[in-house]
């Protein structure tokens, strides 16, 4: 009891103050940086030292598999750049910021981008923070490429905004048209999360089947946090369907299939691009998941030269396999700094153009920028056999 | 009629969890009148514990529990023991410290465990169990079945041996207890390492039916805690029935209401909260502060 010192508990106090303090100055400077507009537009060019492109994605919470994906791919290009000399001579000098998933640090972040002069972001695989960046980073003339999918991103309407891989309206209509078209399913039931990602697939799959002349059987909503699906997945089970359409992240979704085969469904699983990744697959378990049909522009790493050649650098650079997410950020990468190239280190409004110019054949596909800054609108259907993504037969 | 039935099962299992969580909130603030705002965050590294030793040491799954409640209880020392000094002086310090240690154990889980978390597969291969059309996992019954024994356990502890009625006699009155020689740093630690071992029995259970990672601890805790105010801050009886009346009301809440469950869920329990502010079994008389 005579004992005074107190270590940890101070520390913590301290840390929370200065994080205050800090996070004040930020505003401050990011106040200032505002209150001064055309700043951004007078150096359009500075043309020597490194150029600074940030990744902003989730290295913490529950999206940070997605977050480490993405960072990986996205490093992978431009450590393959500067390895080559960069652009125009000048060093690509990439910084990874953690918005740990949510939309307000993103907003800190958006700010910070602005105060320290980055050129372009790469990122976030969250569509929320995403969306939730946006105003921040058109305001500033900051070039986006998001990993984002959402609808929601489209509808903001910024000419910043690019996004490296297709809409889930591309994702679910493609799947619609296989699931009623080509398998002659009628009754299709939907389980989605009420999150921004689960949302939108909500949204666009109703969509799209309804298009094609079919109800589902059952539309169930849960939300993102939850953990025991038995109530919707019985009200599912007793409608019989030939095919659950599944809208959630990896690790729900994986909670999800696997609590459907302990309830004795049978009917195989359909979704976008989490329903082909790994943390899906394990969490539901390999036996669980056999049969589940993807829609996804990149199936697996053995599609073509390129998709080889990039999976044999990420094992390489990483000692893992590489997935979708990598080579989705890899492509956003690799567009950006060809952007770079193409307009001799440029920013703002004149390297947004430069990368809506830019025509690229990536890993995902041929890239074709619209004005709402979609490059891709194509997706391909693939099953798991045996715990691997496969193209459908 | 067999949706509803399936509905209860499904809530009961994690409900047992939630118990569990809720049980070591209880004998904390039982004994030392403090919130362990670090106890969710050490079910989330119990779970990582417990996952590790058992998927990546192939310990068979009881012996990988085992080796998890110990880590546990060892943090459960360690914070005890930082924390020591303000006992009694400044309680407030003592709560910040404990949420301190919260950030800590996840910033540590990151860096030892890395971001993607990790699937951890059922220790019971056996087939679900066909009742009348309810589908109960085996893994659910042995989940309970080990809260069950868990429960018991802790009262018994608690109510029969000399240690456990130190500890109760603590919470009454530590000055008195002090008096008449027992050693309240000793009582406290033992609280503290008994509640951390409780919270990587529930990380631990729970690891094959959800998904680790760092932020488990954030979906447990929150949970835990609202167990723990319903059935009662500090009373076992009422972290039981906290838990498991939270599980089945958040079961069938995602059922009825769907996307708005989570709201249903905080709402009903508001409501109950402020009809009965001490919970279902709380007394008035444990409070340290």
């Amino acid at each position: 009891m005579t004992r005074s010192s107190t270590p940890r508990p101070r520390t913590g106090t301290r840390t929370t103050a200065r994080a205050v303090v800090c996070t004040a100055s930020a505003l401050a400077v990011a106040l200032t940086a505002c209150s001064a507009p055309g700043e951004s537009d007078d150096d359009t060019k500075a043309s020597s030292g490194p150029i600074k492109v940030a990744v902003v994605n989730a290295q913490s919470g529950q999206l940070s598999s997605l977050g480490d994906w993405e960072y990986k791919g996205a490093k992978l290009a431009v450590d393959e750049w500067n390895e080559k000399g960069g652009v125009d001579g000048r060093k690509i000098q990439l910084k990874l910021f953690d918005d740990q998933g949510d939309p307000t640090t993103g907003t800190n972040i958006a700010r910070r981008l602005v105060s320290d002069k980055y050129v372009a972001m790469i990122g976030t695989a969250e569509s929320a923070v995403t969306i939730a960046m946006g105003p921040v980073l058109q305001q500033a003339k900051i070039p986006n490429i998001t990993s984002g999918q959402s609808d929601g991103l489209v509808a903001l309407k910024s000419p910043y905004l690019f996004l490296n891989g297709p809409t889930s309206t591309t994702y679910d209509s493609t799947l619609a048209q296989h699931l009623v078209k080509d398998k002659g399913y009628e009754k299709i039931a939907m389980i989605t999360n009420n999150g921004s990602f689960g949302k939108g697939e909500h949204d666009a799959f109703l969509k799209a089947v309804k298009d094609l002349g079919v109800t589902p059987s059952t539309d169930q909503v849960v939300t993102t946090d939850q953990k025991e699906f038995s109530a919707a997945l019985t009200k599912i089970r007793s409608t019989k369907p030939q095919v659950i359409f599944i809208g959630s992240e990896e690790v729900e979704a994986g909670l999800i299939v696997k609590q459907a085969r302990d309830l004795g469904i049978t009917a195989p699983f359909a979704g976008a691009a989490p329903q082909g990744t790994p943390v899906f697959i394990d969490t539901a378990g390999k036996a669980a998941v056999e049969g589940t049909i993807v829609s996804s522009p990149y199936l697996s790493n053995d599609v073509s030269d390129a998709s080889k050649k990039f999976a044999a650098a990420y094992q390489d650079a990483y000692g893992k396999e590489a997935e979708l997410h990598g080579a989705k950020a890899y492509d956003g990468a690799n567009i950006l700094l060809t952007a770079l190239k193409t307009s001799n280190g440029a920013s703002g409004q004149e390297l947004a153009d430069a990368i809506r110019d830019t025509r690229y054949k990536g890993l995902l596909g041929d890239f074709r920028y619209d004005e709402s800054g979609v490059g891709i609108t194509r997706t391909t259907i693939g099953v798991i056999r045996d715990g691997e993504l496969v193209p459908q037969q | 009629m067999q949706e509803t039935l399936q509905t209860l099962v499904g809530g009961l299992s994690l409900g047992a969890v939630y118990a569990l969580v809720a049980m070591g909130f209880s004998l904390v603030y039982r004994t030392m009148g403090l919130v362990n705002f670090a106890h969710a965050d050490i079910a989330m590294i119990g779970a990582y514990a417990a996952s590790t030793f058992y998927l990546t040491y192939k310990l068979p799954f009881a012996v990988a529990m085992v080796v998890a409640i110990a880590v546990t209880a060892a943090i459960g020392l360690v914070i005890e023991r930082v924390l020591r000094p303000l006992e009694n002086k400044d309680f407030d310090l003592m709560l910040i410290g404990t949420i301190g240690f919260g950030i800590v154990l996840q910033a540590v889980a990151i860096l030892i465990w890395g971001t993607t978390g990790r699937a951890v597969r059922s220790p019971v291969p056996a087939a679900p169990l066909d009742v009348f059309g309810v589908r109960v996992r085996t893994y659910d019954l042995l989940v309970m079945a080990v809260a069950a024994l868990a429960v018991l356990g802790l009262a018994w502890f608690l109510a029969r041996t000399k240690r456990g009625a130190a500890m109760q006699a603590v919470a009454m009155d530590h000055e008195a207890a002090t008096a008449v020689g027992i050693n309240v740093g000793r009582s406290n630690a033992l609280a503290f390492s008994i509640g951390a071992g409780l919270a990587a029995l529930a990380g631990g259970l729970v690891g094959p039916m959800l998904y680790v990672d760092a932020s488990l601890g954030g979906a447990l805790g929150i949970k835990g805690f609202a167990a723990a105010m319903l059935g009662g801050f500090g009373s076992v009886p009422g972290a039981v029935v906290g838990g498991l009346a939270i599980g089945v009301l958040d079961s069938y809440a995602a059922g009825h209401f769907q996307g708005y469950s989570v709201l249903v869920t905080f709402l009903v329990f508001t409501a109950a909260i402020m009809i009965r502010p001490m919970g279902v079994f709380g007394e008035r008389t444990v409070s340290r502060a």
